[in-house]
């Protein structure tokens, strides 16, 4: 089986092509030089730290959020929230 | 012009105007307006909370700065119980289930939300025309686009619909609307104010970032949204700007790049105007340094390059399960293409595919990487920049604003329309458009987190040119 996925398979969209607008910045990107100094690599690095990060915890969402959250779901059945079919066989 | 805030907090604190009457009047005049920069009005809840305000100062209560002034909301920011479509049909039921950081901010110092404003969808545009509300007409010539993406937000401010504004700028979407309609509007430093609300487009440049028509009221609405927020762990903790600091300015260098003037694509009276801001700076006895910068094309291709990467993962998750208005199919991967297909317009479309193009195996390397690669580049080159001049002074625009119809012609010329903005987007800058100078405004920009000095040179500018 080919691993090639064609880019409307990658973005769920019909029938969708490269566009040739897009093709031509990213012609720019390939023929421009890029310094392959490493110094310059760290300029812009904004992770951020182990120690910086917040804990882990769990907030219960409020009874006007949760109302929301289900009111903007596309599809309801006798109370319960309806996905589409799964692929069959 | 001097600060509507203060103005107006004056008014409502000695009686002169009730915050009712001010809010109404506000709420009347969006909905009778012609230039499609509304896209709901939240009539119910600014009417209600002006009533509060009302009811404070008759009581002889201390009412703060910004309590009861009348503000507008990009509708691309979560505010409970309100509609949010990022002007987009996938989502043009979706109500916001919580609130925006930023916007709590501003509703806590008692700020009221009168509007959700018309942009581009999803932020993708330079013009706002790609709205399923209608394109936004420019508020100074109602033929000529608003500017984009925030360009509802901008033309709101300009006709003083609301007081201020907030716009979220990803590669010039405050900055190039508000140049366009001749106001204030700042993108600060990445990380200033929490992103924690705002719909994700490119989450290594979004910025939240407020319009206004004054320097003031800039640094006002900044100090309220700024600050970190566990909520956003890419945000970061600034300290407040004070009037007194900035109301001298100490700045001795100035830089502007020499390539962005000396480009065949300016048009020719904005370069001329540019040149001619420089000779009066150079007349008050400051230093203008000429400097050297990365050609537009690669600027706009990276930014690009890596918006569309980013986009293209941000909008995965709006596939009608998820989010979104579902359109039933088959099966489950046909009902997520046939949402998609459907519901995002041919520009959302074309940044996806773009993205998933780059990302893929046997791109990514020659395409994506070597675009974080420049993105360093341009970094680094930022950096030794600032080591000689204080304040970069950059056109807004290389053009002065096209007529609507004509963007949605020709993507490309859009995307090149975005030279002079995007590379400060890059670099994490806190930039300021001005609305003086050339006839789209002139942009300045300090080094990250010196969004102190960029408002100082503003307040300079403004007794200069």
């Amino acid at each position: 089986m080919s691993k090639t996925m064609t880019v409307d398979i990658l973005s769920s969209i019909k029938g969708a092509q490269p566009s040739e607008s897009v093709n031509k910045l990213f012609d720019v990107i390939k023929n421009a030089n890029s310094s392959n100094d490493n110094a310059a690599n760290t300029v812009n690095r904004n992770c951020v730290l182990v120690s910086n990060l917040r804990e882990d915890v769990v907030i219960e969402s409020s009874a006007i959020e949760k109302q929301i959250i289900v009111e903007n779901f596309p599809n309801k059945k006798n109370g319960f929230l309806v996905v589409a079919k799964v692929i069959e066989g | 012009m001097e600060s509507q805030i203060k103005k107006i907090h004056q008014q409502l604190v000695s009686k002169q105007i009730t915050c009712t009457a001010l809010v109404q009047e506000k709420l009347d005049l969006l909905k009778q307006n012609t230039y499609k920069s509304v896209n709901s009005l939240l009539d119910t809840l600014a009417l209600e909370l002006a009533a509060k305000v009302d009811a404070k100062i008759a009581k002889g209560e201390t009412i703060g700065l910004l309590e009861g002034i009348p503000f507008g909301i990009k509708d691309v920011y979560m505010l409970q119980g309100t509609y949010t479509t990022a002007s987009s049909d996938l989502l043009k039921n979706y109500k916001s289930p919580y609130t925006a950081t930023a916007i709590q901010k501003l509703l806590d110092a008692g700020a009221i939300p009168l509007v959700k404003e018309n942009c581009d969808s999803f932020g993708h545009g330079s013009s706002s025309e790609n709205t399923i509300f209608g394109a936004v007409k420019n508020a100074v010539n109602p033929e000529l686009v608003a500017g984009g993406s925030s360009g509802g937000s901008a033309v709101n401010v300009a006709k003083e619909y609301t007081v201020f504004s907030i716009g979220g700028d990803t590669g010039g979407s405050v900055r190039q609307p508000a140049g366009y309609n001749h106001i204030y509007g700042l993108k600060p430093t990445y990380g200033r104010i929490s992103r924690y609300g705002l719909m994700a487009y490119a989450s290594s440049t979004d910025c939240v970032g407020p319009l206004a028509k004054s320097v003031e009221d800039i640094r006002i609405v900044l100090n309220v949204m700024s600050g970190k927020d566990p909520k956003d762990q890419t945000s970061i903790a600034s300290t407040e700007i004070s009037e007194e600091v900035i109301a001298t300015s100490t700045i001795k260098k100035v830089g502007y790049f020499k390539n962005f003037i000396e480009s065949d694509a300016i048009d020719a009276q904005i370069k001329a105007d540019f040149l001619a801001s420089i000779e009066k700076l150079k007349a008050k006895g400051i230093e203008v340094k000429e400097l050297d910068f990365f050609k537009s094309d690669i600027l706009v291709s990276t930014y690009y390059t890596l918006a569309m990467a980013e986009t293209a993962s941000n909008l995965s998750r709006l596939d009608g399960t998820n989010y979104g208005n579902r359109i039933e199919a088959e099966n489950l991967i046909e009902t997520y293409a046939v949402t998609r297909s459907e519901n995002f317009s041919e520009e959302t479309k074309r940044r996806i595919v773009g993205g998933n193009q780059v990302l893929s195996q046997g791109f990514s390397d020659e395409i994506y990487l070597k675009g974080l690669a420049l993105r360093d580049q341009i970094s680094e080159n930022f950096s030794k920049d600032f080591e000689e001049v204080d304040i970069i002074l950059s056109p807004v625009t290389p053009s002065t604003p096209p007529k609507i119809g004509d963007s949605l012609k020709d993507p490309l010329a859009m995307y090149l329309s975005d030279a002079y903005t995007v590379g400060f987007s890059l670099g994490q800058l806190p930039t300021l458009t001005v609305p003086q100078g050339t006839s789209t405004g002139l942009q300045i920009t300090a080094a990250k987190n010196n969004d102190e000095l960029v408002l100082k040179f503003a307040n300079f500018l403004k007794e200069l040119i």
